[in-house]
């Protein structure tokens, strides 16, 4: 009788083994570490972010900032009608890690030369929890002044530091340096802040962003911590931001130098900045 | 029937069977890099998803044809494009695009011309499967088999939602196409 039994065992299990053979196979995720998107574009509304661009893709950047919107309200059209500064840029992705650009502003002709390194990122299977990036900025004033062209430099000097907390928030912190060659009487050429910048996705397309940028250290008298409150709308190929800053700056150095409005006292403007990345 | 003859019974038919399923492993061919493309033009907006991870199988002893690939893998060249694609298909939530089905035509694996086959099947994107008939090539190598297919996808039919781009949509046909040799297993 055992004998039977296995007689008719044996094929049966090996007869389930031969169909397991036929089965579809097993779906396995792949093992992909890489670097997580902290934020969406290497500027979040004009603090560098540790986002990087790919080697070999070019971002085209355009920065506009219009007139107070609170001031004469109706007659500037909410400020639209006073265009207060238009930085055009291009960076380039040498490598994943390492960027650089080129950026003219209206205000005062300055054209920028920057640069961004990226020494930690953050990856996906958590083996480095925060991105640390370092970024300099040289701003050269080009408009036709009295001054030689040792006074007309500016530098920004950064460590950028975030972390992507979760599927929505993302935080960080600039310790930064600004520097200026020549001064107004009682404004500083040394110049230290710690920029704050947050990003909330509120879905695939919109995240709501904000930044602030806390001097710390003696402040340019009449000037104020910059504020800026932000749109991102993610469209395929193109990131827009649309804002509300007190400031009319977009560099950081100018930003933490001469910024006079305060933004909770309603001396807020808006501004939007476009980016488009074309793979070379 | 006597003991040992219901022995030697059982262990012939159990052989049979243990013969069977090996021959048919041995005609099964495995890959775990194949490429696979994913071709959307339009306008401004035209770009190729890449990815060398496709993992297929082939059984020709029953004809079966099974692919897949994790999604996450396919890259277009540009950082943002790549995270605009995979919000598209919303990768994390339905990480593979697949296809199992049968071989519906005739194809000889001595001949080692490429022989147009027919393959019907359920593709699986964003995680809707549809019924599908792809037609593509395969050929018998010294290393294995090579299969080359491509059909089209329409975004709507998977409920893909094409991104927008200023006033115009991206268009909502993709070609996708698979190149890939597989070893015997």
């Amino acid at each position: 009788m055992r004998a039977q039994l296995k007689f008719y065992l044996v094929p049966v299990i090996i007869l389930l083994f031969s169909m397991q053979c036929m089965a579809q196979m097993e779906r396995e995720r792949a093992n992909i570490v890489e670097p997580v998107e902290t934020f969406w574009t290497p500027t979040l509304i004009s603090q560098a972010t540790t986002e990087h661009l790919s080697a070999g893709n070019l971002n085209v950047t355009i920065m506009h900032s219009f007139g107070i919107a609170t001031t004469n309200t109706i007659q500037n059209f909410f400020g639209l009608d006073n265009v207060q500064n238009v930085r055009l840029g291009l960076d380039y992705g040498i490598t994943d890690k390492w960027t650089a650009g080129i950026g003219r502003s209206s205000l005062f002709n300055v054209v920028d030369f920057r640069t961004k390194y990226a020494l930690v990122q953050q990856h996906t299977d958590g083996s480095k929890p925060i991105s640390i990036s370092i970024k300099a900025d040289l701003g050269i004033v080009t408009q036709q002044n009295r001054q030689s062209f040792k006074d007309d430099l500016s530098t920004l000097t950064s460590a950028i530091i975030s972390k992507k907390i979760n599927k929505q928030v993302r935080l960080q912190l600039s310790p930064m340096y600004g520097y200026f060659s020549s001064v107004d009487t009682g404004d500083n050429n040394h110049l230290f802040s710690v920029g704050v910048g947050s990003q909330i996705n509120l879905s695939e397309r919109f995240a709501f962003m904000a930044e602030y940028y806390p001097v710390i250290g003696t402040q340019n008298p009449n000037t104020n911590n910059a504020f800026s409150l932000g749109l991102n709308i993610q469209t395929g190929g193109h990131v827009f931001q649309l804002f509300f800053a007190s400031t009319r700056w977009h560099l950081e150095q100018y930003t933490i130098a001469q910024n006079r409005e305060q933004f909770w006292a309603g001396d807020f403007r808006f501004g939007f900045n476009v980016n488009r990345i074309f793979g070379l | 029937m006597n003991k040992t003859t219901f022995i030697s019974s059982g262990f012939l038919f159990a052989l049979l069977i243990v013969a069977a399923p090996l021959s048919g492993l041995a005609q099964s061919y495995i890959t775990e890099s194949g490429h696979v493309e994913f071709d959307s033009s339009v306008p401004l907006h035209s770009f190729t998803g890449v990815s060398d991870h496709l993992v297929g199988k082939i059984t020709l002893t029953d004809s079966i044809v099974d692919f897949y690939v994790d999604v996450n893998t396919l890259k277009t060249g540009i950082g943002k494009r790549n995270n605009d694609m995979l919000r598209t298909l919303e990768a994390q939530k339905y990480p593979f695009a697949e296809f199992y089905g049968k071989i519906v035509s005739d194809f000889k694996p001595i001949n080692d011309h490429p022989q147009e086959v027919t393959v019907e099947g359920e593709f699986t994107v964003h995680g809707v499967s549809k019924q599908t008939t792809i037609t593509g090539t395969l050929k018998k190598t010294q290393e294995g088999i090579h299969v080359e297919a491509s059909w089209t996808l329409n975004m709507k039919d998977y409920n893909i939602e094409p991104p927008g781009i200023l006033f115009y949509r991206v268009s909502e046909k993709i070609d996708v196409s698979i190149s890939a040799t597989l070893p015997p297993n």
